[in-house]
């Protein structure tokens, strides 16, 4: 096992940046999940790493050998693909050893590696199979066995799990921590599935737009978003973001709606939307700090019912709040109908605050 | 409500009815139009030259022979030395065609299929080029190409004018079925620790197979069956292909129908052959399995 350094990498087509000087480190034995929309870049990136594709300017460097120019046989590298890419014409026992005999390695030793991995993925019975006798997961098991059937730097993998159902992709989420957590293995890992990323990640990089936006652990990424794109990408529901207005009532700094509420502010949060380049505000709050109340009370607001979704021990409401909306989570007790007026209280000391014009986090220091 | 969908479905059904043997109907007068044909060759070849020609018809030969089989088989009297002869030029001119057609359009194919470089487009249109005209149309240029380069009276000259019609359409069909083989499978392979080639030959070659054997019949058929550039690049008579040298069944005063009809059907055994050995390549779905959608 190794750590992967990128460097400033740049991938161009054209005149359109696949990936904008993505520089990150992932270190030996991390788990870290590259996450973005359909086409932020982070499948880009994965191929870059593999050399799949080439680089336009940047480093990569694996262990301690700079990749940029080698073949992807050289890279020390294994790869499971999004769709397999199991060789259809080989058996199993053929699949899983075909890297080994590309290196050559004497045949007992192949036929004892083989049947370790397949023994470790639960797939013995499988080994005489073609892949077209194989369910998806059972497929997607193979892919896996191909990737860990000798020993890489480095493990690369490309929206594993997408294919599969939802009940099994549940499953195999946790073989692949697991596998994770026995083999120390480092791991690249794309999805566009951010709750995949939050829960088998050590690290995660959240990428739009071919640049990195944040590099941290699921939960600081959570709890600190650095801007708005990546405080509404990551967590579900999405964090509410209601833009607003700074303005002052008796001296109290307040953030005001068009259509003439205003909330009043912390002090720490004063302190905060004072650093912003305007005075346009955008309020976020995630779901489940967000209070509310029937009636009005001291320091609500008012919003009007959009639709409500039980789902059984939570009921999620969406509510339009000065043109927005909002997502808030209520227990099962609580019940609102759609169209109700209702007051939403704010946590201060959990709601983000965005500048509105650089949609960067307010910071209060 | 129950009984109102039953009988909607089940008008439905009475209409697929009628298109399905509308549709059989169809088939078998298709196959009545190409099969009945060839029925009347095979029963003519066993026929007397006299009840050939004979009228009204004898729809089953009254002495059926295989006269004409043994005398075009023969090689001891001068029929037979020449049909075999001209069968033995036509299956090299093919054979080298095909070879030849397969060993450029493979790379050729792969190259258009995977590769993107400048004038990409352009070449992989212009391959088609040449066959936008009639044959007949570069006759004479091709005639004096050949002139040109010595090539007149040999089959070098054939093997080359088929190529420039069998190469491009072959490149053409190849590229289809290498788009088909997902690229995943080769990049797997890099990663597994093949170089580019070698993906290439122990990949992606195996999952063309269908494509190549599909291409080589097409190329074999075609140059197998071509007619108008054999007759008029080749003058010797120990250099002709079949498709000329029947025609030597034919002279002015009597045409030997029993004669011909044999050597039309001899002509086919090769090319029906070539399929029933080759056939069970094209129903196996060879990339199933490969990737999941």
């Amino acid at each position: 096992m190794a750590q992967v350094v990128l460097k400033d990498l740049v991938k161009t087509y054209g005149s359109v940046y696949a990936a904008k000087d993505v520089s990150l480190t992932v270190n030996d034995g991390e788990f870290v999940a590259l996450v973005g929309p359909s086409g932020c870049g982070k499948t880009t990136t994965l191929n870059l790493v593999a050399g799949l594709i080439p680089i336009t300017s940047g480093d990569i460097v694996i262990g301690d050998r700079v990749v940029n120019d080698l073949d992807p046989k050289d890279r020390d590298i294994a790869m499971v693909f999004q769709n397999y890419a199991l060789y259809p014409q080989k058996t199993v026992f053929q699949n899983l050893a075909f890297p080994l005999q590309m290196r050559k390695l004497p045949k007992a030793e192949i036929e004892a590696k083989v049947r370790e991995a397949a023994r470790v993925l639960d797939i013995t019975h499988l080994l005489e199979r073609r892949p077209r006798e194989l369910s998806g997961g059972q497929q997607q098991r193979v892919a896996l066995g191909r990737a860990l059937v000798r020993d890489p730097a480095v493990f690369l993998m490309d929206e594993p799990l997408s294919n599969l159902d939802a009940k099994l992709r549940v499953q195999m989420r946790s073989e692949i921590k697991r596998f994770h957590q026995d083999l120390k293995a480092t791991i690249i890992y794309v999805t566009h599935d951010q709750l995949e990323a939050v829960t088998m990640a050590d690290k995660m990089a959240v990428m739009n737009g071919g640049l990195l936006q944040q590099y941290d652990s699921p939960a600081n990424v959570f709890a600190n978003p650095v801007n708005m794109f990546v405080a509404s990408f990551i967590g579900s529901p999405a964090m509410s973001l209601v833009p607003l207005e700074v303005g002052s009532v008796d001296g109290h700094t307040v953030l005001k709606s068009a259509e003439g509420w205003t909330l009043p502010l912390s002090e720490r949060n004063a302190r905060k939307v004072a650093t912003a380049s305007s005075r346009k505000v955008v309020l976020g709050a995630r779901h489940s700090t967000i209070n509310l109340h029937k009636t009005q009370v001291d320091g609500t607001v008012p919003a009007k019912v959009y639709t409500v979704e039980p789902t059984g021990d939570i009921t999620f409401v969406q509510a339009f709040l000065a043109g927005s909306i909002v997502n808030i989570s209520l227990p099962p007790t609580v019940h609102v109908a759609p169209d109700e007026m209702v007051w939403l209280e704010f946590d201060q000391d959990r709601i983000h605050l965005f500048d509105g014009e650089t949609e960067m986090a307010l910071r209060a220091d | 409500m129950s009984s109102v969908g039953n009988a909607v479905t089940r008008r439905g059904r009475k209409g697929v009815d009628g298109w399905r043997w509308a549709g059989r109907i169809f088939l078998l007068i298709m196959v009545l139009y190409t099969a009945l044909p060839m029925a009347w060759m095979l029963l003519t070849s066993i026929k007397s030259g006299f009840a050939a020609t004979q009228f009204p018809p004898q729809w089953w030969p009254s002495e059926p022979t295989l006269a004409s089989y043994q005398k075009l088989l023969d090689p001891q009297n001068s029929v037979g030395q020449d049909f075999l002869r001209f069968f033995w030029n036509s299956f090299f001119v093919s054979t080298v065609t095909t070879a030849l057609a397969v060993a450029v359009a493979v790379p050729a194919a792969y190259a258009f299929s995977r590769f993107r470089f400048p004038g990409r487009q352009f070449l992989f249109f212009s391959v088609l080029l040449r066959n936008m005209f009639p044959a007949v149309i570069f006759l004479v240029p091709l005639f004096i190409l050949m002139r040109w380069l010595g090539l007149v009276n040999t089959h070098g000259s054939l093997i080359l004018t088929y190529l420039t019609f069998g190469l491009p359409l072959a490149i053409w069909l190849l590229k289809g079925f290498y788009d088909n083989i997902p690229v995943q499978l080769e990049q797997a392979a890099r990663i597994d620790g093949a170089t580019r080639f070698q993906a290439f030959l122990l990949i992606v070659m195996p999952l063309s197979v269908p494509g190549i054997i599909a291409t080589a019949i097409y190329s074999f058929i075609g140059a197998w069956n071509e007619y108008i550039y054999a007759a008029t690049f080749l003058t010797k008579n120990d250099q002709l292909t079949l498709p000329v040298g029947i025609q030597r069944f034919f002279s002015e005063n009597t045409t030997d129908f029993p004669g011909l009809m044999a050597a039309s059907f001899l002509m086919s055994v090769p090319v029906v052959v070539l399929f029933l050995v080759l056939q069970k390549y094209f129903v196996r779905a060879l990339t199933e399995g490969a990737v999941k959608h």
